[in-house]
């Protein structure tokens, strides 16, 4: 049996899990963008109690196994507190449960267990995995780049919806590229071409941050695409969680340092990035910004733990703060309504301290 | 001095120890009583609303404590002697604790994949002004009275299985199993139902576990790297070995899960098929601040007339 992989929808870095399985050859059947029908069919066979992650996971892997996917490739936490843990494994029984052959690829999120469980599939060489590990990172950080680049003209730009239009056509712009030699003239006109949407420069924004669990805070469609709304309401969001972020933790032990900054509200990890949402909402807290918002799946034990220490901070430094738990029961109305009261909190913030 | 101690959540996982380890260290002792309605009532006011049932009981109970001692006692419990966690929500609960109660939290972290159980509860004593030998003295004192108590269970587990009725086996937390509030007295619903009631906890975890034969190909297990995950599902199979060796039948099982607990989620899903591969009645049963008892009463009657 040949193996044709997928994986979990995982906002704009799917494209570039894509572009590393087929450098190497292998076949991938990439999971459709995930929408209300995806989650509606995840929710369906999955576990009640379990986080909303999984859900959203499963009804990817539905669509994807639809079109003729057969092998599964899933990243576990081992060294980690929380539910990640067991993706893998009850995700390989609901969807045997529901009948469908998968093999399923767990990993380990270190270096050497990537690379053994990519060379087992692929069979391609060390100095190919390499190249295509290397693709796969410039492509990871151009996207995260262009990402925070949308962040900052969003609120600015002067002819609405511009930043929007160009993000989306120039992610699956680098979504075709397929040699990696052409990809300093991508890189170079996607630059360019942000550099080009009018903005108007000196305008004074206020500024908020996103904190939270990193699956929500980086996926845009399951989040309600909040930082666009925000953006599109005039505010400069800002959010420290990026893949990137998490691979740079696991290799320069950040943790550590994060420990030891939060020592007066925290004295231990609660799993996941309990200790990571607190760290940043004290330094955004410091660096002056006008709001914080605290994404999290409903329910998710590390930012549940954490919560009434980010309210505590909210209540010691004034900074207002909006947590918002996702499943899916939420509707997208609520949201909203939540998103533009708080527009008005932070707006008002932002007056007062000028 | 007066040490209080809150009567829920952790406690249940050592109840006699940190009484008597205090005790005979001389220090009073003032338990929370037992789970009441008002106690529940005050937890879900002061608690976050998506934790679980189990950390808002918890609240409650810490919140009774507050201004009625001079030291509230709440560790922090990361790993047991297996090098094994125990739930993430344990791992903050001193942090949270200091933002509900005003009263001073003695606290201490045992962490045993970095330090020994023993040298945590010295560091512990020492903070109490208590020098070494009066430390090992009460510790031994606890340890003794901790092992008469596990011996007491184990006879009665014996004596239990014998008996010529339906067995059902409860299957939770300790703080779900021995908590009568929280878990609606199922145990003595059942009784009176004429079924007789194991708990997990009370299953002796044999030193040479015997050979799984249990284990199936259509579903994959797991190795937990929880404390509880690991204990209840050994504690099953060792249930299940021993209902061969002394020839009695297991008729059902029932989990009870705390509302919103995270763990129970993934523990569930291997539970659930272990039971079902033995083709042993298996009921799921969340309990939260809402339960009412004669829902739960109907659900546990359909249960048992299942059985039958």
């Amino acid at each position: 049996m040949k193996p044709k992989i997928t994986f979990a929808n995982w906002g704009n870095y799917t494209l570039a899990f894509k572009t590393l399985f087929e450098i190497l050859g292998i076949e991938v059947i990439p999971p459709e963008k995930t929408n209300p029908q995806t989650i509606t069919d995840g929710a369906k066979i999955a576990p009640e109690m379990f986080c909303f992650p999984l859900k959203v996971n499963l009804g990817n892997y539905l669509d994807a196994i639809k079109k003729g996917a057969n092998t599964i490739f899933m990243t576990t936490a081992s060294g980690g507190s929380c539910r990640l843990r067991y993706y893998g494994v009850v995700q390989d029984n609901v969807l045997r449960e529901a009948g469908h052959k998968i093999k399923f690829i767990i990993f380990d999120q270190n270096l050497k267990d990537i690379y053994s469980k990519v060379k087992e599939i692929s069979g391609a060489s060390f100095w190919q995995i390499l190249k295509a590990t290397r693709f796969f990172y410039k492509k990871l950080r151009l996207i995260e780049k262009m990402e925070r680049l949308a962040q900052y003209t969003r609120p600015r730009e002067i002819e609405k919806g511009a930043t929007d239009k160009l993000l989306a056509e120039r992610l699956s712009k680098l979504e075709d590229l397929q040699k990696e030699k052409d990809f300093p003239k991508l890189k170079k006109e996607i630059l360019k071409r942000f550099s080009k949407i009018k903005i108007e420069k000196d305008k004074d924004l206020p500024k908020v941050g996103l904190i939270g669990e990193i699956y929500t805070v980086c996926d845009p469609i399951v989040n309600f695409e909040v930082e666009k709304k925000l953006g599109n309401a005039g505010i400069e969001v800002h959010r420290e969680m990026e893949l990137f972020y998490q691979i740079k933790k696991k290799i320069i032990f950040k943790d550590f340092f994060i420990q030891r900054k939060i020592k007066p509200y925290l004295g231990s990890t609660v799993g996941g990035h309990g200790r990571d949402a607190i760290y940043e909402m004290l330094d955004y807290g410091k660096k002056g910004f006008n709001g914080v918002i605290h994404l999290l799946p409903a329910f998710c034990m590390p930012e549940i733990s954490v919560r009434p220490i980010l309210e505590k901070i909210h209540q010691e430094t004034g900074i207002p703060f909006l947590s918002l738990s996702l499943d899916e029961q939420v509707a997208e109305a609520g949201i909203d309504t939540r998103l533009e009261a708080f527009v008005d909190v932070v707006k008002n913030h932002h007056k007062l301290k000028n | 001095m007066k040490i209080g101690i809150p009567r829920a959540l952790i406690y249940w996982k050592r109840p006699d120890f940190w009484e008597t380890f205090f005790e005979s260290l001389g220090f009073e002792i003032l338990f929370s009583p037992s789970t009441n309605k008002e106690i529940v009532e005050m937890g879900v006011k002061v608690s976050d609303p998506e934790t679980c049932f189990s950390n808002k009981v918890y609240w409650g109970h810490l919140f009774w404590l507050a201004g009625k001692c001079d030291l509230i006692f709440v560790p922090r419990l990361k790993t047991d002697n297996e090098k094994l966690e125990f739930c993430p929500k344990f791992f903050g609960i001193p942090d949270l604790a200091k933002i509900i109660v005003k009263t001073p939290i003695l606290t201490e972290t045992f962490d045993e994949r970095k330090e020994k159980f023993e040298k945590t509860i010295e560091r512990l004593g020492k903070k109490l002004n208590k020098n070494k030998k009066e430390i090992k003295k009460a510790l031994n004192k606890a340890f003794l009275k901790e092992m008469e108590k596990k011996e007491k269970e184990k006879n009665d587990l014996f004596r239990k299985v014998q008996l010529k009725k339906s067995k059902i086996v409860l299957i939770s937390h300790p703080y779900n199993l021995y908590d009568e509030y929280v878990n609606l007295r199922i145990k003595e619903k059942l009784e009176k139902l004429g079924a007789e009631v194991i708990f997990i906890d009370a299953v002796p975890v044999s030193l040479n576990p015997l050979a799984d034969s249990s284990k199936s190909s259509s579903i994959s297990m797991v190795e937990f790297h929880w404390e509880f995950g690991k204990e209840i599902m050994e504690k099953i199979d060792q249930l299940f070995d021993l209902s061969k060796y002394r020839n009695f039948a297991i008729d059902g099982a029932i989990q009870i899960s705390s509302f919103a607990c995270g763990c129970d989620a993934v523990l569930k899903e291997f539970i659930e098929k272990k039971f079902k591969q033995n083709k042993i009645p298996f009921l799921y049963l969340i309990i939260d601040e809402h339960t009412g008892e004669a829902g739960f009463q109907t659900r546990i009657e359909a249960f048992i007339d299942t059985l039958t």
